[in-house]
């Protein structure tokens, strides 16, 4: 009995776990069931109010309300977060597989391309669209075939073959780097939750966006080159005076008696910014108060009191609140057309609430360079200063350019920005006539790594084709779901129906265990952060036959042992012993090519070799440990065991 | 419930019928391997695929000839579960050089409709895009963003100081949409699916696919000869290959006989058949393990008859859990729905074909080896 009670324990604790890991899911559905029911009305009420709205303002609508009522409950988010993760063949989205183009890379780099160069080059793409060889050797060698060294066309004379093709080599994985970053920024810009960034191989970018609806947009975003701008960053006034104006709107007062105690507000936001910490009631009514007054300054909280820079930080959180805010129609209004807002790319840690914030610049739509006349960057540190440091080089136009402008705007900033959203905001520190400058205020080596990378993504565009994609439509994974759930159940209901039916008794023992092992596989599922596919759950319906497998062998031993009339203790005790070989020895098998399966599949079939392996482990537990331990309490207890 | 208590069976006795019945199915597979061949998806043979649902009903007679007159070449349309989706699969990546100059007068025709008047340059062409030149970057913003709303795929390149450039992507979904999108104005589709593999890509899964198979087969070797006897290894091995070869066949000769059944050879088939290997392997496994137990109680019985008796001591075992994993690929075949239908199916075969193999395929073979080397097998 004592024993009984060890193992009791066990299972009972794994139960708990595996609930306890289930329940956030279970959380999520009702949420989510909840969410989309008031959207759904949301959705009728708007359409009944504006019966010929255009379908994607409709939809931008909804979403609206979707982000507001999320961003206002942050349990949503929560729970999404730890829900058992579906893959994109059941909550649709979008699987895409990038390959840089190292044809066009080499095009890129080469010096004084000629006629047998670009014939070379067409020869070599043909060959490498079939075979597994890198362009770059493809390339090398019908070079080489014709006499020609790689010199002519890269590098320096006295380069030898070898180096100029592992620079080549090492420029086309740069540019994986490159095209990583960019897609990076764009995807969080473009706020797709659960994005997956991955790096395959040394050439291979493979993007998965759940929820992605409007594919179209996504292959832009993946796909178009990057935009890398240097725009001018407004003087402080100016944006402070502007910011005023803004706030005044928000706050629905005149825009005539904007002008006074202008300093005032920036001295109250900040010192209910230093408040916000404590928790008196005081402060509490202070901050209501300034979001009355001063919605704008209630969002975006300045910076710098001094008014030495009118840079403002948003929380993360409500970054999609102030871009409502900014544009609504009344508010375009009053910011003047030749500037607009935008933020940093990535957000800063505030020290005092330990949350991320963005910082929200000022600056001129028109840009005064773009990225196309950047030669090289190079993440450096600054042997003066130890600090990290970027140097960047430009081509002679650019150089021209760049003399101007930097001249022109000494002490004044100049924003990084790349597809929109500001990397860096260095100040000019004097004229720089030669096209070679330094940007210096990078808090360490990996941010001004990243600064090298953002910068030449304008110099030198990643090439990057798409070499494999897959969407599914919500629609189509909906269904998958729905499918998937009644297989389960139905699965579930037949198998353990028929256990009953066969073995009576020790059948129910057998259904039981079934129930147990589907719940242990969705627990550890939940719990491993594991992707739920169609496959996969094919995987549970298929787990569920063959799971009760082993209660078979045993319940067969049963019989055969009670058939030469020994006791009942010592016919469960024999049964178990005896089928535990076969019992072993067949699961290992099924699980090695589980384990094959999972190495070479991708996505779906991975989520099916995954619950495949995990369906073995649990059903293993099921039938040795759970139905031994129900075997053992009644046999201890007395009661009548029958095996049909 | 006792169904197959105390059975005896003669079942090897019998075993030159099984093997005429497996030559024969193995036949019947070559030949329609021979005059069918295989059809692969297009993970393996790379292509593009959508499948689009439309709001009224649609068939693929009245489809196909909006679709043919895109000039794609060959495109193959199939009905689609049993809604108003059709599947539209074509062999092409990329959307033939001929097609452009219309596709380009049509780009240039929105251009006109959009800002009449407009100067603009093509300034760039490649085999998926064309890049257009317009006099200031306020236009070329305009184009990009009203010329993505009319389904074009574009986006704006900035290689130069300039920003006035505008690059249209143009792929084979892309003309597809813009000329349904035209021609179908009063039947509006949303796109379920979409796929698209490259060929190489497509290779490199291939081959993978069958690394695969044959490792799994390697490794069920190599532990069940370290487990058993050499010779069940290899007769457990071979009693696989004809499982996999067999339902290979089945593929050949039922591949659009069936209404409803795609049976393609794609990503989620291999899976099947590793199940299938794993499962079958399983039934094996079971079977010997009884032949070596009863080996060590009967030591004088003949092999044959050691060998009968378990397969009719685990006989039951073997049928119930067959039925029990028959019945859940039943329950995935009818609810699975279509995209995991021929995955169903393969299963479904695969269990009844790995059931009868390792009765009548893997324990004949040992039977088989040792009546012929007449030498006593021993654990």
């Amino acid at each position: 009995m004592k024993e009984i009670r060890f193992r009791l324990a066990i299972i009972i604790a794994a139960i708990v776990f595996s609930v306890y890991l289930l329940y956030p899911t279970y959380v999520d559905y009702q949420k989510t069931k909840n969410l989309n029911k008031v959207l759904d009305s949301k959705k009728k009420d708007l359409l009944v109010g504006n019966p010929n709205i255009n379908p994607d303002l409709l939809d931008k609508k909804v979403k609206q309300i979707e982000d507001s009522i999320k961003a206002s409950d942050p349990s949503y988010v929560k729970a999404r977060a730890q829900r058992i993760k579906l893959g994109l063949d059941l909550q649709g989205g979008m699987r895409v597989v990038l390959e840089v183009n190292t044809t066009k890379l080499i095009n890129k780099v080469a010096k004084n391309p000629d006629e047998v160069f670009k014939g070379v080059i067409a020869e070599s793409e043909k060959e490498a669209a079939l075979s597994d060889e890198s362009v770059v050797d493809i390339f090398a060698r019908k070079l080489s075939q014709r006499g020609i060294r790689m010199s002519r066309y890269f590098g320096s004379v006295r380069d030898d073959d070898s180096k100029i093709i592992s620079d080549l080599k090492k420029d086309a994985e740069d540019a994986v780097s490159r095209a990583m970053e960019i897609i990076r920024n764009r995807v969080d810009q473009y706020g797709v939750s659960e994005p997956s960034i991955q790096r395959q191989g040394t050439r291979r970018i493979i993007v998965e966006l759940p929820g992605v609806a409007r594919e179209e947009e996504a292959k832009q975003l993946l796909q178009g080159t990057a935009l890398l701008e240097f725009r001018l960053l407004k003087d402080p006034e100016l944006t402070f005076s502007i910011m005023q104006k803004i706030d005044n709107v928000l706050a629905g007062k005149s825009l005539i008696d904007s002008t006074k105690s202008d300093s005032t507000v920036a001295a109250d936001t900040n010192k209910t910014k230093k408040q916000l910490a404590k928790t008196d009631t005081t402060a509490e009514q202070r901050q209501k108060d300034i979001e009355k007054n001063h919605p704008f300054f209630a969002i975006a909280h300045l910076l710098d009191s001094q008014g030495r820079s009118a840079d403002a930080a948003v929380r993360g959180d409500e970054r999609d609140k102030l871009t409502r805010l900014l544009n609504r129609p009344d508010v375009q209004s009053a910011i003047p057309n030749n500037v607009e807002f935008i933020y940093s790319a990535k957000p800063f840690k505030n020290t005092n609430d330990n949350k991320d914030y963005y910082t929200l610049y000022l600056v001129n739509k028109e840009p005064e360079l773009t990225g196309g006349v950047i030669t090289n960057a190079r993440a450096n540190i600054d042997p003066q200063t130890t600090s990290a440091v970027v140097d960047m080089e430009m081509n002679s136009d650019g150089a021209a350019e760049w003399s101007r402008i930097t001249g022109a705007n000494i002490h004044k900033r100049i924003a990084i920005i790349l597809d929109g959203v500001a990397f860096s905001a260095p100040v000019v520190q004097g004229k720089i006539p030669g096209g070679r400058s330094q940007i210096s205020g990078m808090a360490n080596m990996e941010e001004a790594k990243l600064l090298e990378i953002i910068l030449k993504a304008g110099a030198l565009p990643a090439p990057v084709d798409i070499i494999e994609e897959r969407t599914i439509g919500p629609s189509l994974g909906q269904d998958s779901v729905t499918n998937g759930l009644t297989s389960m159940v139905i699965g579930y209901i037949l198998v353990g129906l028929f256990m009953i039916f066969y073995y009576r008794r020790s059948g129910e023992i057998a259904a039981a265990t079934l129930t147990l092992i589907v719940l242990f596989v969705l627990g550890v599922l939940a719990g491993f952060g594991a992707t739920l596919t169609l496959p996969g759950m094919a995987g549970i319906v298929l787990t569920m036959g063959m799971a009760v497998d082993a209660n078979v062998l045993i319940y067969e031993r049963i019989r055969e042992e009670l058939g030469t009339g020994k006791t009942i203790k010592a016919s469960v005790e024999g049964g178990f012993t005896k089928a535990m070989p076969a019992i072993l020895d067949s699961n290992i098998t099924t699980f090695f090519t589980g384990i094959i399966l999972y190495q070479f599949g991708t996505g779906p079939v991975q989520g099916f070799a995954l619950t495949l392996m995990i369906g073995i482990i649990t059903s293993l537990f099921g039938a040795l440990v759970i139905s031994r331990v129900i075997f053992d309490w009644m046999v201890a207890k007395g009661a009548k065991i029958s095996v049909g | 419930m006792r169904i197959f208590e105390n059975l005896n069976i003669d079942f090897l006795g019998k075993r030159k019928f099984f093997y005429i019945l497996s030559s024969s199915l193995f036949l019947i597979g070559v030949v329609n391997f021979i005059f069918r061949g295989f059809t692969f998806g297009i993970d393996f043979k790379g292509g593009s695929e959508y499948v689009l649902e439309f709001q009224n009903p649609m068939t693929v007679g009245k489809l196909r000839p909006n679709i043919e007159n895109i000039g794609l070449g060959n495109v193959e349309l199939k009905s689609y579960g049993s809604s108003n989706a059709i599947i539209i699969r074509t062999e092409l990546q990329t959307v033939p050089q001929t097609l452009f100059p219309g596709i380009i007068k049509k780009i240039n025709s929105q251009i006109e409709n959009i800002y009449p008047g407009l100067p603009y340059q093509i300034v760039d062409s490649t085999a998926k895009s064309v890049t257009y030149n317009f006099p200031n970057s306020d236009t070329a913003n305009v184009m990009v963003d009203r010329l993505f709303r009319e389904g074009f795929q574009t986006s704006k390149t900035t290689a130069d100081l300039t920003n006035t450039k505008m690059t249209v992507s143009i792929g084979i979904s892309d003309l597809i949409k813009i000329n349904l999108k035209e021609k179908l104005k009063d039947n509006t589709f949303k796109v379920l699916k979409e796929e698209q593999v490259g060929p190489k890509v497509g290779g490199e899964l291939k081959r993978n696919a069958v690394i695969a198979i044959f490792l799994s087969l390697v490794m069920i070797l190599i532990y069940l000869g370290f487990r058993f006897k050499f010779i069940f290894a290899a007769g457990a091995v071979v009693a696989l290959f004809h499982d996999v070869l067999i339902t290979l066949g089945l593929y050949a000769a039922l591949y659009n006989i069936i209404p409803g059944l795609n049976l393609e050879i794609d990503l989620t088939t291999v899976a099947a058949f590793l199940t299938l290997i794993g499962y079958s392997n399983n039934d094996t496994v079971i079977v010997f393990d009884r032949v070596r137990e009863m080996m060590k109680v009967h030591k004088t019985m003949p092999i044959e008859e050691v060998v009968n008796l378990a397969i009719n001591k685990t006989l039951s075992r073997t049928l119930i859990t067959s039925g029990t994993t028959l019945l859940t690929t039943l329950v995935l075949l009818i609810f699975g729905g279509e995209v995991i239908r021929a995955f169903a199916f393969t299963m479904f075969f695969g269990v009844i074909i790995g059931t009868y193999s390792s009765i009548f395929v893997a324990s004949a073979l040992v039977v088989e080896y040792a009546n012929k080397t007449k030498k006593k097998l021993q654990f």
